[in-house]
């Protein structure tokens, strides 16, 4: 950009072509124009939100084109091209991250300048129409803030857009019919995708341009609203100060663009799955509407009444502001309005923010849903993405589906490290005193969230009836078994197994029925102490006196094809104790003499209740058998 | 206030400021607005352009990097005759990677001392795919009458290069082949 200088006495070779342009474009006139423009009573730092807005307009331009170069809108790609520009190309984190937080910034700034122009009361005659033109533009960065968000497809932006086009469904008469045509059916799917798409990276953009062309033209009409201070100081031209107020304007949004960008990166949840929940949440700059409709005060009237009809009815009174404002207590009120309306909105944000942050099972969920979203990454990195998706890679994962099957199939007895494998307390509702509480659903089996590990082994050995102590919960069955053989065994060799100079013998035993579980996720079982724990589990002889009676008299075990230990005496088989296959054959049929047997209080899992695909996840889940990814991918 | 505003056309330049006395002060404004709108607007478009460079920036993965698994050393003629035989690898494509397609075919040759000669069946001349012809012993191609001897020479002037020969391992009866394409049409043997 050039200020138009005054003719020289000799015109160098640049000014003669810049000559030969002028007379041909008549650019010079428009430069002039768009510099030299007067600001009554000065620049001003309060001028630059206008600006600064056009600038993160003209950013999410930039990062938009080239975030279009790598994303592919459909079901099958759209997360997976997004994972691609986040994780794998060039720069790809930076230039999502811009576009992902200068959209936040746009609606900061948005709020900004809005509370500048109803304060300053910048609506008044005769600027009312370029003040309308501001509020569609506004609702222009809304929807295009609410259709970007679905596009990644991932279960945050699949399960807020839900949200919000199930409101666009509650409108009234027409609800449904709108709401299939933005979804492109009556379902979510790759015309979902390919909507929101066209929408927002063309019509929307498109429509925001023409709006700002006919904003920015009002404005220069009618010039800057000068405020009572600076009334009567020496006017500005535009260029060179204002400007460059502007400019330090930008850069500043632009550093606060770029420091969330690096420090907290654009957030990509695991790929949308219809078939698992998700702690839905809008972006924080939607929860004060979503926090509304939860009150019951406005959920009784229905989704329509507190969604649809209020907001209209406080965008009407927003679009009258002009004419209220004509008077002195008009602006007042209108002034009035918007700040209980800020207030209300940001009152609402931080209460559901405090809400959530105070929620442990909506805690549990954000973090369980975390390491999916972790997971999927971590997995897709390791073996790339097959074409039909990356849900493919989480649905045939051990570590993301054994503890939903957990949850599913043993939680209703047992726990793991006190929570239902995902991470979430059981809880069941009581009422005392005419008032309900949640209280935790006391658990009738084991803690299985170390099953057959040295711990668990060292924990069952030392204190039988401890480890089993849930089972107490479980009514007559539960009793017998802590009264049976086994707890009587324990308490019996209780001070011997206590005996510091049988330390390292407990650790032998340990260390030999820990191997059975062939386990290669835990630290490598030693030889010596295996070898050494198989002779004191066939004898009962510990170095220094000895069990009353072995574990052999009791347990069938056989070490390898041909070592045969003990075939048994009732007790539950410990050949391959807690490995796959054992655990298998243990969770198909407790029942079975080499388990339980007749004592068996344990639930069936036969292939009815578990498909083999799902005992596979389970089990491999639990014995440890998974991709680990090095620390540094994790 | 803004009512009171008068709807002027602006004035010109001049008369906003004396410009003599403050003409330094301007264009050190001028400069340094200059220079933040630049920053400003270049950080993003830098960005976006590097991103976009990606395909030049970014070391990709190789398909069929390593050595594939062909046909076992029995599976072969004993007599020299080649064969074809189709390598599987798996596919990145982009975020996508499919597994186990087919990403070419070679001719191999069983020798006398049992080493194992391999050539990418591409013809070097302009690509089409040679067949085998086994009453000239000779590789020839349909489509601009390339001819190449049992060992890869070519046999006459039309393909740049004698058919590419391709490394072979032989582990426990099984040949691995490194499938490699190497650019047509030049007299250097060069991969694509």
């Amino acid at each position: 950009m050039e200020t138009p200088t005054p003719p020289s006495p000799k015109p160098s070779m640049v000014a003669n072509l810049l000559g030969w342009l002028d007379h041909r474009t008549g650019y010079k006139f428009l430069v002039h124009e768009a510099l030299n423009e007067p600001i009554p009573g000065g620049a001003r730092w309060r001028y630059i939100t206008g600006s600064m807005l056009t600038f993160a307009f003209a950013v999410q331009v930039i990062t938009g084109f080239f975030l279009w170069t790598a994303y592919s809108p459909s079901t099958q790609t759209a997360w997976e091209s997004v994972y691609y520009i986040q994780h794998v190309m060039t720069l790809g984190w930076l230039v999502r991250g811009i576009h992902h937080f200068a959209a936040q910034a746009m609606m900061v700034l948005l709020g900004l300048h809005f509370l500048q122009v109803v304060w300053d009361g910048a609506y008044r005659a005769p600027r009312e129409v370029n003040f309308w033109l501001g509020l569609v533009l506004m609702l222009i960065v809304i929807a295009l803030s609410l259709t970007g968000y679905l596009l990644p497809w991932d279960q945050k932006g699949y399960y807020a857009t839900k949200v919000a086009t199930n409101i666009a469904g509650a409108s009234p008469e027409i609800g449904p019919q709108i709401q299939q045509i933005a979804q492109g059916g009556s379902a979510y799917g790759h015309l979902t995708l390919t909507r929101f798409f066209a929408l927002h990276a063309g019509l929307l953009p498109a429509l925001l341009v023409a709006f700002l062309g006919l904003h920015v033209y009002v404005f220069r009409r009618h010039g800057i609203t000068v405020p009572p201070a600076a009334e009567g100081k020496p006017a500005d031209t535009f260029w060179p100060k204002q400007v460059l107020f502007d400019a330090v304007g930008c850069l500043v949004t632009l550093a606060i663009v770029l420091y969330f960008a690096y420090s907290r990166e654009a957030e990509l949840t695991a790929p949308a799955d219809p078939g698992e929940d998700f702690p839905a949440r809008p972006e924080w700059y939607f929860l004060f509407l979503f926090r509304f409709i939860e009150f019951e005060a406005i959920s009784q009237y229905g989704v329509a009444f507190g969604a649809i009809y209020i907001p209209t009815v406080l965008m009407i009174l927003v679009f009258l502001m002009p004419f209220i404002g004509r008077t002195r207590i008009g602006h007042q009120f209108n002034r009035l309005f918007m700040v209980v309306m800020l207030v209300g909105m940001a009152g609402l944000t931080v209460m559901t923010i405090v809400e959530d942050n105070h929620n442990e099972s909506h805690q549990a969920k954000l973090r369980f849903a975390e390491r999916d979203a972790h997971r999927v990454v971590a997995l897709a990195k390791r073996e790339g993405i097959p074409p039909n998706g990356a849900r493919a890679l989480l649905v045939s994962d051990p570590f993301s589906q054994g503890p939903r099957l957990f949850r599913r199939h043993c939680s209703s007895c047992h726990r793991f490290d006190g929570h239902d494998g995902t991470g979430q307390k059981i809880l069941k509702t009581v009422e005392a005193d005419g008032k309900k509480t949640q209280v935790p659903e006391p658990e009738t089996a084991a803690d299985l969230k170390d099953f057959g590990t040295r711990e668990w082994i060292t924990r069952v050995l030392t204190d039988y009836d401890k480890t089993f102590q849930p089972l107490e919960n479980a009514g007559e069955a539960g009793k017998k078994l802590l009264t049976g053989d086994m707890s009587a065994w324990c308490k019996e060799n209780q001070k011997v197994l206590a005996d510091a100079a049988n330390a390292e013998s407990l650790n032998s035993l340990v260390e030999f029925l820990a191997a059975q579980s062939g386990r290669t996720d835990t630290r490598p079982f030693d030889e010596t102490l295996v070898a050494a724990g198989k002779e004191i589990f066939k004898s009962g002889m510990l170095k220094s006196g000895s069990f009353n009676s072995s574990c052999a008299d009791c347990h069938a075990m056989q070490v390898g094809d041909a070592e045969s230990l003990s075939d048994g005496g009732g007790a539950p088989t410990l050949t391959g104790y807690a490995s796959r296959k054992w655990l298998k054959a243990f969770l198909r049929d407790p029942g079975h003499a080499d388990f339980y047997g007749e004592k068996n209080t344990m639930m069936v899992f036969d292939e009815k209740r578990l498909s083999e695909t799902d005992l596979n996840l389970l089990v491999n889940w639990m014995v440890g058998d998974y991709y680990r990814p090095g620390k540094a991918e994790h | 206030m803004a009512d009171s505003l008068p709807e002027t056309p602006p004035p010109s330049p001049g008369t906003v400021e004396s410009p003599g006395a403050v003409a330094p002060r301007r264009g050190f404004l001028s400069l340094l607005a200059v220079i933040a709108g630049s920053i400003a607007g270049l950080v993003p478009l830098a960005a976006g352009t590097i991103f976009f460079l990606d395909p030049i920036l970014r070391k990709r993965q190789e398909v069929g990097g390593g050595m594939l698994q062909a046909v076992n050393v029995s599976d072969l003629p004993t007599d020299g005759t080649p064969l074809r035989v189709t390598l599987k690898s798996d596919i990145p494509d982009a975020w996508t990677t499919y597994r186990d397609r087919v990403i070419g075919s070679v001719y191999l040759r069983l020798m006398p001392n049992g080493q194992v000669l391999a050539f990418n069946d591409t013809c070097t001349h302009l690509g089409c795919k040679v067949d085998y012809q086994p009453a000239e012993k000779r590789y020839f191609c349909p489509c601009h009458q390339s001819a190449f001897g049992l060992d890869g020479a070519r046999q006459n002037k039309t393909p740049p290069r004698d058919l590419d020969s391709l490394d072979v391992e032989i582990k426990d009866g099984v040949i691995w082949v490194k499938y490699v394409n190497f650019r047509t049409v030049q007299a250097k043997k060069e991969p694509v």
